[in-house]
């Protein structure tokens, strides 16, 4: 459970639609809401009655990915009058995230390691973070995250074979678990300690009946997770070995339509481009947008040549990365969470399990495939 | 802390034209603390920023040894070369760097150095090659081979006397084809090899130009007794951000922006597209 002594907490579902309303008054507070196709999705809310409640949704169509690394972000403006000045742009927006899952929680942390310190293989996470992205850190450091813990998987959710969920046992400021029509409060941070004390009258703690019922919840929550379980260790393995004959990789790419879609909605996805947009001749923005490895422009190089032009190279390349040790060394898990977006989104069929299941059924090739 | 995308503002002094598309800038930072502070290892690149075009990952061609400017041999290949290209001296152009691993340099101590270039391949290459010549009692013998297509796209030809008259530096030029003019040698560079005495055991060979020419290069060099990790090379990749993040160069599980551009032949091998 959480890491701090007083971390048990109760508040009553009135109490936390009144929090909220303090929230909303005092940072921006993104929820998630219903959209007007019935679909939930992460949105900035004015009041407490747009948001979709937990026992209302599974998970948000999207993740909220946006609110750390946005689809479109101007990075700086830069000016002509006698010489060029150039003026950096930072989202400093005090933020909540309030609803996130704990499957997009361990995406974060997942970024955070990525965008926090390079990627460098010769260096360790402990050592001084090389390059750091300080517009990705900015945001992610004004942002407070009260997670929600998952009763009840959705069609598509396979956390628990990607150690990122049912709940979190850290990395959350606060984590509520919906548990007889109150929630049970835990506290995963100094800064939701201080949450908590600074508004005690809302909150009141845990009996130890109650701590055995949350315990309860946890245990039944992840017996029905239990048959969604994917073999995603032996696929990392072949990966990383490998070992994955390229016929799969050839069979997919005649499925697969090019869109980019699985990228855009992967939690841990954070390929980007750089783009100038000149607003006078003198003045513009440099600006940063989502990219995708599935597109066959991501590699082009000077004179047009694409080097990554056969799709199956492309495929085989997005879930080397998110599965090979080499990978997982560097950013300390593998680059899934288990949320299914992929599934829900890919029209071919090529998921995450879908794919763990077609090298599962491979036989492993003994050749190494070389450049 | 430093923000990694946030260029500073570089001003081009000269401008020569080397070929017909390829220009040789010698560009110094605004600040002169920057410039004064400025590190750099051979073989490492710049990101090159032409305000509201966009950006494009560079090498160096200056050698670190030699201060208060530094240079970059660019190809007219594409949107942001072609905008450089355009710009008459004094103007401002924006760069973030140096990036990258660079060329192995303390570590070559003692070698002899064998350097293969093909058409502006050869801008990188003479980073190091002024590095060595102007420390050369750290280092044994220097073979440069050269080669481009024609007389007209070889780069660097002032260059070419100053370094053949060097002390223990042979330096060998060939076209794959010639002109009216030409009465040096024609032909691919490999065929140059047959022509200088290389001795493999205590050397290392760097080896830049375009993808057509480098397997045949490196079989060559093979052929000679060269082990896998002492042919080194670089690899070009469209590199956004320079500082491992954008994903646009990664190969494998390396990026070429931080773990390259320098590789060699053997770390080559093994990566995986």
């Amino acid at each position: 459970m959480g890491r701090y002594e007083e971390d048990l907490w109760i508040i009553t579902r009135d109490n936390l639609f009144a929090l909220m309303e303090v929230f909303i008054k005092t940072r921006e507070v993104i929820a998630p809401v219903r959209g007007h196709g019935g679909e939930v999705i992460f949105y900035p809310i004015q009041g407490i009655e747009d948001v979709a409640w937990d026992w209302q949704y599974v998970n948000a169509v999207l993740p909220p990915k946006r609110f750390f690394l946005p689809q479109t972000e101007v990075m700086f403006e830069y000016r002509y009058d006698k010489g060029y000045k150039i003026t950096p742009r930072y989202d400093d927006q005090v933020r909540m995230i309030f609803g996130i899952r704990p499957c997009d929680v361990n995406a974060l942390v997942f970024l955070d390691r990525f965008f926090g310190g390079g990627s460098l293989s010769k260096k360790s996470p402990d050592e001084e973070p090389l390059f750091p992205d300080s517009h990705y850190i900015r945001r992610r450091a004004n942002t407070f995250i009260i997670a929600f813990g998952c009763h009840q998987p959705g069609e598509n959710c396979f956390c628990v074979c990607c150690d990122a969920g049912p709940f979190l046992e850290e990395d959350y400021d606060l984590q509520l678990t919906s548990m007889n029509g109150d929630y049970a409060v835990e506290v995963g941070s100094a800064r939701g300690l201080k949450i908590i004390y600074g508004n005690e009258h809302f909150f009141r703690l845990i009996s130890p009946a109650e701590v055995k019922e949350l315990g309860r919840i946890k245990e039944d929550a992840l017996n029905k997770f239990a048959d969604t379980c994917a073999y995603v260790s032996k696929a990392i393995r072949r990966v990383t070995e490998a070992k994955v004959d390229d016929s799969l990789w050839e069979e997919l790419a005649e499925r697969c339509l090019d869109c980019g879609g699985c990228s855009y909605v992967c939690p841990t996805c954070c390929c980007y481009n750089i783009v100038d947009i000149p607003l006078s001749d003198k003045s513009g923005t440099r600006t940063r947008t989502w990219d995708s490895c599935a597109f066959a422009g991501f590699t082009r190089i000077a004179g047009g040549e694409i080097l990554r032009s056969d799709k199956k190279d492309r495929l085989k390349r997005r879930f080397f990365h998110k599965l090979s040790y080499q990978y997982i060394e560097k950013n300390k898990r593998h680059g899934c969470v288990g949320c299914g977006r992929c599934i829900t989104t890919c029209f071919a069929d090529i998921s995450m399990p879908s794919v763990v299941e077609a090298i599962r059924r491979q036989k492993a090739t003994v050749q190494a495939t070389k450049p | 802390m430093k923000d990694v995308y946030f260029p500073d503002i570089t001003v081009i002094d000269d401008i020569r034209n080397e070929t017909g598309d390829v220009k040789t800038f010698t560009m110094r930072f605004k600040d002169p603390d920057i410039q004064e502070n400025l590190a750099y290892r051979s073989g490492q690149f710049f990101e090159v920023s032409i305000f509201g075009i966009g950006e494009m990952p560079i090498s160096i061609t200056s050698t670190p040894s030699r201060k208060n400017f530094f240079e970059l041999s660019v190809k007219n290949a594409g949107l942001v070369s072609g905008a450089l290209h355009s710009l008459p001296k004094g103007s401002e152009v924006g760069i973030r760097g140096p990036f990258g691993n660079g060329f192995p340099y303390e570590e070559i101590f003692g070698k002899d150095l064998l350097f293969i270039g093909g058409g502006i391949g050869l801008a990188p290459l003479r980073s190091l090659i002024n590095n060595v010549l102007d420390n050369r009692d750290n280092f044994g013998k220097v073979i440069i081979l050269y080669g481009s297509r024609t007389p007209g796209d070889l780069v660097f030809r002032d260059e070419f006397k100053l370094w053949q008259d060097q002390l223990d530096v042979t330096m060998l030029v060939t076209v794959d084809r010639g002109d009216e003019k030409w009465i040096g040698n024609v032909g691919v560079v490999t065929t140059l090899f047959p022509k200088v005495a290389i001795e493999s055991s205590n050397s290392v060979a760097f080896v830049c130009g375009p993808p057509v020419m480098i397997p045949f290069v490196i079989k060559d060099l093979l052929k000679l007794g060269f082990r896998e990790d002492t042919i080194i090379s670089t690899l070009e990749r469209h590199m956004k951000c320079g500082v491992g993040k954008c994903g646009h160069c990664c190969i494998g599980h390396k990026y070429v922006c931080m773990d390259g551009p320098v590789f060699s032949y053997g770390e080559m091998k093994a990566m995986m597209e």
